[in-house]
């Protein structure tokens, strides 16, 4: 076990979580906010589709998928940068649950 | 008995057999393989697993029918049961797996360090689930009894022993992976029908690409016919109605503990990251079919049917009308049935289909296998839910904690059993229709546990008087407005019943918030926990300080 710098670790923390934010703030303008201002955007048409129904029942579903797998890989990239091994991540999970 | 009976009847055996081979092979013979299937699901699996648990008899047999009744106001259940996922990926799922307990309930009463939080928990965990599960033996009740033109009663009580044997012997190793396989198989029942639908009418095999032009072809027959065009937005509730549901159903899915033990079975919080992310696709391969569905059916009943002589309407229509699902009456006596004058039941659509289209006597065998892997698959994970509930968070946490394993896992099987029986007994009256009980189990989960769980993980100073008043205000407040809202004729902003989930979680957040900080903060243990979770496996938070695990060792 050695120490981490404070620096290093509230910056671990706040790169996911400024990540984090910008996915919610995304996903939140494609499902709340396109429903919010639904009338006025009825009159674009994609594929056929009025913009507002397009992304009610494909548009918002996509882009929360997109997120999800985006959130998966960046995350990945961010445990690589600070050096951390999923091989030791299982090894110490796997002792430190609770199973009882 | 016709060829098509034995035709259903043979495709419904063959999964039902495979499902208890399945069963049997991966037997639980350890607790932490009963409760969380030893911990070692690959996260794709695990994805498949939880789109099976997730995606109930409800989405498989109404939403589609739901959508092509309300337009684009039936939208709300799409956004609203996808877009859960990032909130439980993002704020839960990770952070409640590196915590690593059994239940929902174990969290709560463990992070809070409270007996009183773990027995409400558990009591919610109950509530939720089993109202839920409800839903699901009647639907499967509904589909038995239909394809074996049986009582709907009787085909409740096969699908009823059928879930107590498998899921009381597999445990959740066992279901994981029978999950996997209903997962498979209810997605190619979905898709299949709605491939064919689309080649017959757009020519196109992708009906996720072909359908848009028939949502505006149907605008103008709309038009003509003088009703509101079937993408207008809000003709069925405010606006304000659809966000607070959609909102509902975000955060009821976040909340929902059969769901939320799914990510304990995998072995990180990596892996429960990407856990979330397959089970988005493979969920999202349904959700993005359904309003295809919708439009494709209501495009032929338009087209076809609508229009057309009393007495020369389509064969299938006879079958569906005897059920009284589907109404062709001639209201004003011109010999022609309007489209005004056919009322149809939105649990036939995807039922129905095979038949409309003319697709055949083994998709149509297809079909119901699928819709019974939908209704299975969830109640096995509702009763898992509730027997860990019962036999792990009541009795071996607080009435008997020096049980031995024998009886832990004795008292967990039998509690399915008596679950399962239960519900059975409920689900062949059940005490309203089926799509509203789910929307109630929803605003519960969003009232009670999405509050408790997103403050216990991000919020270090919430303690467990806040946690306690959080859950019981949020399921008062939830309670009283269905109620009122329901039986009261009282709402805000046009929210009703099904939105309540929005007042709730404000008012649980608000209690737990309030409460915690008028008493004093949890212990120095308990908090440095609560940061712990920030971090991933190999990074330990403690003393203050953040310490990096380099060598792998177990002892922390």
């Amino acid at each position: 076990m050695k120490k981490i710098d404070k620096k290093v670790a509230d910056s671990y923390f706040r790169e996911k979580t400024r990540n984090m934010i910008i996915y919610f703030a995304i996903g939140f303008l494609a499902s709340f906010g396109v429903v919010f201002f639904a009338e006025p955007l009825s009159d674009i048409t994609i594929n056929g589709f009025p913009f507002h129904y397009f992304m009610g029942a494909q548009g918002a579903v996509l882009t929360f998928i997109i997120l999800l797998f985006v959130n998966a890989k960046m995350g990945d990239a961010i445990d690589r940068k600070y050096g951390i091994d999923e091989n030791k991540n299982e090894q110490i999970s796997s002792g430190k649950v609770l199973d009882h | 008995m016709d060829t098509q009976f034995l035709v259903s009847l043979s495709i419904i055996l063959a999964t039902f057999a495979l499902y208890i081979g399945i069963a049997i092979y991966n037997k639980a013979k350890e607790t932490s393989e009963f409760y969380v299937a030893g911990r070692g699901v690959p996260p794709i699996f695990n994805g498949m697993a939880i789109g099976a648990d997730w995606m109930s008899a409800a989405s498989f047999i109404g939403m589609a029918g739901t959508i092509m009744l309300l337009g684009y106001d039936g939208l709300a259940y799409i956004m609203g049961w996808t877009g859960g996922y990032l909130l439980l990926t993002f704020l839960l799922a990770p952070q409640l797996r590196k915590y690593g307990r059994y239940t929902v309930p174990e969290f709560i009463g463990d992070r809070f360090d409270s007996h009183t939080a773990r027995v409400i928990a558990a009591l919610c965990t109950i509530i939720i689930s089993f109202t839920y599960s409800i839903g699901q033996l009647s639907g499967s009740g509904v589909v038995i009894g239909r394809l074996f033109e049986i009582d709907a009663k009787l085909g409740t009580m096969i699908g009823v022993v059928l879930i107590a044997f498998y899921a009381a012997f597999g445990g959740m190793k066992g279901i994981t992976w029978t999950q996997v396989a209903q997962y498979v198989i209810l997605i190619i029942a979905y898709l299949i029908p709605v491939i064919f639908m689309a080649l017959q009418l757009t020519g196109n095999p992708m009906p996720w690409i072909s359908y848009g032009e028939l949502v505006g072809k149907m605008g103008e027959l709309d038009r003509e016919l003088g009703i509101s065009e079937y993408f207008a937005p809000f003709t069925n509730g405010t606006k304000w109605q659809f966000l607070a549901l959609m909102f509902t159903l975000m955060a009821g899915t976040a909340g929902l503990p059969h769901v939320i033990v799914r990510f304990y079975t995998v072995s990180t919080m990596k892996a429960a990251r990407w856990s979330g992310a397959w089970a988005l696709l493979f969920i999202g391969l349904l959700y993005l079919s359904a309003p295809a569905y919708a439009a494709f059916s209501r495009f032929i009943l338009m087209t076809q049917v609508a229009g057309s002589k009393i007495t020369e309407l389509p064969a299938w229509t006879k079958t569906w009308v005897d059920t009284g699902k589907l109404q062709v009456a001639d209201g004003n006596g011109d010999g022609v049935l309007q489209w005004k004058e056919l009322i149809i039941s939105n649990d036939i659509v995807v039922m129905a289909t095979p038949e409309i289209a003319n697709l055949g006597m083994f998709v149509i065998g297809l079909v119901a296998a699928g819709a019974m892997a939908a209704a299975l698959s969830t109640a096995g994970g509702l009763m898992i839910a509730i027997s860990s509930a019962f036999a792990h968070d009541i009795f071996y946490r607080v009435l008997k904690p020096d049980s031995t394993e024998k009886t832990r896992l004795s008292v967990a099987r039998w509690s399915i059993v008596i679950a399962t029986l239960l519900a059975g007994v409920i689900a062949l009256n059940p005490p309203g229709a089926i799509t509203q009980i789910v929307a109630w189990a929803f605003a519960l989960a969003t009232g009670t546990f999405f509050p408790a769980l997103v403050l216990g993980v991000w919020w270090k100073r919430s303690n467990s008087q806040g946690v306690i008043a959080g859950l019981l205000v949020g399921l008062g407040v939830t309670l009283a407005y269905i109620f009122a809202a329901k039986y009261g004729g009282f709402t805000i902003l046009g929210i009703i019943d099904t939105g309540a989930g929005v007042f709730g979680a404000t008012a649980a957040f608000a209690a737990n918030i309030i409460v915690s900080l008028m008493t004093a903060a949890p212990s120095q243990k308990i908090q440095e926990e609560v940061m712990d979770l920030r971090y991933p496996e190999q990074m330990v938070y403690k003393d203050g300080e953040v310490w990096m695990n380099d060598d792998g060792s177990k002892s922390v």
